[in-house]
């Protein structure tokens, strides 16, 4: 009963795995037989941490990958609780067509999403400086300066995946039962209060299953810099899944990409269960 | 019962089917290639034409996006299955080489190349004097400037040297009218180093010389210190010089609309500006680069491409691609003594490196006042270093101009940089 | 859920009212802007695009024409279509079958599977995409519509959420079943999937939808232009030396009307299996 899935795994996510280790610990290009593969222990893994160009250009792909991880994921998280109470409440309508709305934004294909936002984002001539034009704010330089590139990427993932995550929150609020409310509401709390003592803590779960696949989704992101910036400028918008292609498949340096792999994975262990450890304390602190 | 005895006849009759299919079909070429949807038109029907003449090729023509060539082919490569005729950028011939995924020219073939051919682009595709691919484009870069911008700001003519540079890009700044005197790129390798490195060797310097580099020279020093004066005084505006991965984007819109007076590119962006300017292309005209203080004469960087043949497929789909492209680029296939090749990258407004083509389409060469720019330029220019790890160099020094482009780094530490990274990068491909 | 009715006045009541409605506004225009920005462009000629215009001169199906003729883009929607669904379909299969052994069966080393599954939900695509086409490869999968779906399966988040959704069904169905001698065949067959609709249904709804926008593993696995997806081929109307802007967008258009079309029917009933399968 276990056997297909497991299979599946087994073949192609196992081995590919146990290949990443084993390639990591080796020296060798890619399009070439493995018998061209030369070992050479850590030594990837020091380079990659050196203060080489390979290094510099790893960490700051590291931290460029962090950095905006914690942005999408701080972005999204209160958006889509504060739209998922917009879309909820009764007391003006337009809940149902905002939800939809939003959500539609997740069902364009991703390229043409990058597309129209590389264009959006024109300093001279896109839309968005003109309207901040309007709106008396001075034009910013998004895409086109390295302080800001990374930022507008966020933006662009933001208004993509929100509504994805909205429906999400929707779906959690919608199991907190109203009696709760009406309890709260006989004690004297006013809406706020409400907010943070009932809606909140009993959107915890949603909110950590949220915030899981918001890291998943943000760790991975591809398409904006490979459709984009190429990670300019000046390596702004070097993320590590663009820089591992590019080293590991354009410029065939198999055993670095490997090691810039492993090192991915091993973050992404190391934050994923620290974020279960804590709700599992969070849960423990509740009961 | 009666449905199972069909399917077994149906299927015991395509078995036969295919495998006689099999036999006729003598070779499958693929070819890869980075042309748009209108150019591989004219590729399949040059495609066609062969077919007519030799039944037992057949030939399919895969076009990706230039940004996704390189990774297609190296993930796709190193197979039989991968493609067999690719269309490469001469720097990435040495690793492709070395990872033996490309095939050297059959001898009737490379001797074909070398008489035909100019010894310059001829190099580029040859390691060690082995030819392992035939060239088909050649680009050069040339200042193209906004002949509008200049009457305006009262200049006459092209600046030839960097003092005129300067001085130019001066009056032609103006912030007011978010106008730049001379449009750098960033965000995109080629953009970033080869008008770059067309200054420097116009300031009679070079990138690497027998595979080391030399940007610590004093001919690169003048250059960074150029690029730093042009940021520092606002003749230059990084901001507007992005480009994204089609090599169009904001520096590409700011020419286009008048808004940068000067800026060195390739010929072949050509049918960008005239899809973007429409009748305003009467506007653009192009000069040589300008000469720097070490320099002598005008020179560009050229680089060039090729078509190179998958190693590992089979015997027989090699021999067939070395003819199907051996065809393609002489004298017969194309119209007036042309190659097929010349006329699908003349209709780009490409320039075809075959000498014979150079020839056939001298008129229409001569007539176009946009390419005079660059056909002058051809003879002086210096090919783009071919070397081993070329690619990861290319990035890197790209990485620096653009953090000087953006005031992080000085011209010194620039340079310093530069060549420290440049040294380690190239030591290390050469293991 | 606001019981606001009785805490402010009438008056109050309308300002608030009409807040919220402007806030809504804004934000449904600042997200749609885009969206609207992509419909105008798709109606655009070649050359208007480079002009900052909003609305196209003279609108025309020109571009939508030459995108369905002139590239087997029709080709392409079923290609992705094929590949979705037959993902979709086979993973949930697959995964429900071992949701249920995960959560029902007991047999040594259940929780140590289980973690290895539930370790895989950190290993994304590009960390192993070198050795996984390489194992692709070496089976001899690429190019072919085996290479795009099998690798694509197997999902440890759909694992998850089934296992949880399983953990929290009653047991008497199935006590009452092996009392009965069924076999765990039988009751996951007759007992297991009927009560799987609801989760079933919104796991269907987000594999389809991350298999339709999939773009990294298809462009690396297939070559050949008769297997490429509507991800695959929106990309490819880039050139070196330019982008056919217009096409694009059109071709985008193409793409998510039908999925929008979709959510839009379908939204209620979306909305309850999201809800009723339990995602905690």
């Amino acid at each position: 009963m276990l056997a297909p899935a497991t299979g599946l795994l087994a073949v192609f996510i196992f081995v590919p795995m146990l290949l990443t280790l084993w390639l990591s610990l080796q020296s060798w290009s890619t399009q070439t037989g493995f018998d061209t593969a030369r070992f050479i222990g850590v030594q990837n893994f020091i380079d990659i941490f050196s203060n080489s160009s390979i290094g510099r250009d790893f960490k700051a792909a590291l931290v460029n990958t962090l950095i905006y991880t914690v942005l999408s994921v701080v972005l999204i998280l209160p958006l889509s609780v504060a739209f998922g109470l917009l879309v909820h409440q009764k007391l003006a309508p337009g809940g149902i067509v905002l939800r939809t709305i939003l959500f539609s934004t997740y069902m364009v294909p991703m390229i043409a999403v990058a597309l129209v936002f590389s264009k959006l984002y024109s300093p001279t001539e896109g839309p968005i400086n003109q309207v901040l034009g309007w709106i008396g704010i001075p034009a910013q330089t998004w895409l086109s300066a390295p302080q800001t590139a990374l930022g507008s990427i966020v933006l662009l993932n933001v208004w993509q995946q929100v509504g994805y995550f909205t429906v999400l929150a929707v779906a959690g609020l919608t199991q907190i039962p109203d009696s709760l409310y009406e309890a709260a509401r006989i004690d004297g709390a006013n809406p706020v209060q409400r907010f943070w003592s009932i809606t909140l803590p009993l959107l915890g779960n949603t909110l950590l299953f949220s915030a899981v696949i918001a890291i998943i989704n943000s760790v991975q992101v591809f398409e904006p810099v490979a459709l984009i910036t190429q990670g300019g400028p000046v390596n702004a918008t070097n993320v590590l899944t663009y820089h591992i292609r590019r080293v590991g498949i354009e410029r065939a340096q198999g055993g670095l990409g490997s090691a810039m792999a492993v090192t991915l994975m091993l973050v992404l262990i190391v934050s994923i269960t620290a974020l279960f450890a804590f709700a599992r304390a969070r849960e423990a602190r509740r009961a | 019962m009666q449905l199972l005895r069909t399917f077994a006849r149906a299927a015991g009759t395509a078995a036969i089917l295919l495998s006689t299919t099999a036999l006729v079909q003598a070779a499958d070429v693929s070819f890869l290639t980075h042309w748009g949807p209108d150019t591989v038109a004219k590729l399949e029907a040059a495609a066609a034409a062969y077919s007519k003449d030799h039944p037992d090729t057949k030939i399919t023509v895969r076009a990706v996006p230039f940004g996704d060539l390189l990774t297609t082919l190296r993930s796709s490569g190193g197979g039989s299955d991968g493609a067999t005729i690719a269309g490469i950028y001469d720097a990435w011939l040495p690793d492709l080489a070395k990872d033996k995924l490309v095939a050297p020219v059959p001898d009737a073939i490379a001797a074909d190349t070398k008489a035909n051919w100019p010894a310059g682009v001829v190099g580029a595709a040859s390691i060690g004097g082995t030819l392992y691919g035939i060239p088909n484009e050649i680009d050069v870069y040339a200042l193209n400037y906004n002949k509008k911008l200049f009457a305006a700001a009262g200049i006459a003519d092209a600046p030839k040297t960097w003092d005129e540079l300067l001085a130019d890009a001066q009056k032609l700044t103006d912030k007011s009218k978010g106008q730049q005197g001379f449009g750098m790129i960033n965000s995109w390798a080629a953009g970033v180093l080869h008008p770059f490195a067309s200054l420097l060797v116009s300031n009679g310097g070079d990138l690497v010389v027998d595979g080391k580099p030399t940007l610590d020279s004093k001919q690169a020093t003048e250059t960074f210190e150029l690029y730093e004066k042009l940021i520092k005084s606002g003749y230059s505006d990084p901001q507007m010089a992005t480009a994204d991965a089609n090599t169009t984007g904001p520096f590409l819109d700011n020419f286009v609309s008048g808004k940068t007076g000067m800026i060195i590119m390739a010929n072949w962006w050509e049918s960008a500006l005239k899809a973007g300017m429409g009748d305003n292309f009467a506007d653009v005209a192009t000069a040589p680069i300008p000469v720097g203080p070490s320099g002598d004469k005008a020179r560009s960087i050229s680089y060039s491409w090729m078509t190179v043949v998958n190693a590992k497929a089979s015997a027989d789909e090699q021999k067939a691609a070395w003819d199907f492209l051996s065809w393609l680029n002489g004298p017969t296939s194309g119209p007036n003594g042309a190659s097929a090749m010349g006329d699908i990258l003349m209709s780009m407004g490409i320039l075809p490196s075959r000498t014979s083509d150079g020839a056939a389409f001298k008129d229409k060469l001569d007539s176009d006042a946009f390419l005079k720019g660059y056909t002058e330029t051809l003879a002086n220019a210096k090919g783009f270093p071919v070397v081993l790890g070329g690619q990861e160099f290319s990035e890197s020094l790209q990485k620096t101009l653009e953090a000087m482009q953006f005031g992080q780094l000085s011209a010194a530490d620039a340079q310093k940089t530069a060549q420290s990274d440049a040294t380690e990068i190239l030591t290390r491909a050469a293991q | 859920m606001n019981n606001a009715t009785t805490l402010l006045s009438r008056r109050q009541l309308d300002l608030v009212r009409i807040v919220w409605m402007l806030v809504t506004l804004v934000l449904a225009l600042m997200t749609i802007f885009p969206l609207l920005w992509m419909l105008t462009i798709s109606f655009k000629s070649q050359a208007e695009v480079f002009q900052p215009t909003f609305w196209p001169k003279a609108p025309s199906l020109k571009n939508f024409v030459y995108v369905l003729t002139e590239v087997p883009f029709l080709r392409y929607l079923f290609n992705s279509f094929v590949v979705s669904a037959a993902v979709t379909i086979i993973a949930l299969w697959f995964h429900s079958m071992a949701g249920y052994a995960l959560a029902r069966l007991r047999f040594p080393g259940r929780e140590a599977i289980f973690l290895a599954i539930f370790s895989t939900f950190l290993v994304s695509l590009p960390v192993i995409i070198v050795p996984l086409f390489i194992v692709v490869r070496s089976m001899g999968m690429l190019n072919s519509y085996a290479g795009l779906i099998v690798p694509a399966i197997f999902n440890a988040f759909g694992i998850f959420l089934l296992r949880q959704y399983y953990l929290a069904l009653p047991r008497e169905l199935e006590e009452a079943a092996i009392v009965d001698g069924a076999s765990y065949w039988r009751i996951y067959w007759s007992v297991i999937l009927p009560l799987s609709r609801p989760i079933i249904a919104s796991l269907a709804i987000l594999f389809f939808l991350a298999n339709w926008n999939s773009f990294l593993w298809p462009l690396t696995a297939t070559s050949d232009q008769s297997l490429w997806v509507v991800q695959v081929g929106i990309a490819s109307f880039r050139s070196q030396y330019a982008s056919s802007w217009n096409y694009i967008m059109a071709a985008s258009t193409i793409v998510a009307a039908p999925m929008l079309l979709v959510f839009i029917v379908f939204q209620k009933q979306i909305m309850e299996s999201i809800k009723t399968s339990g995602l905690k």
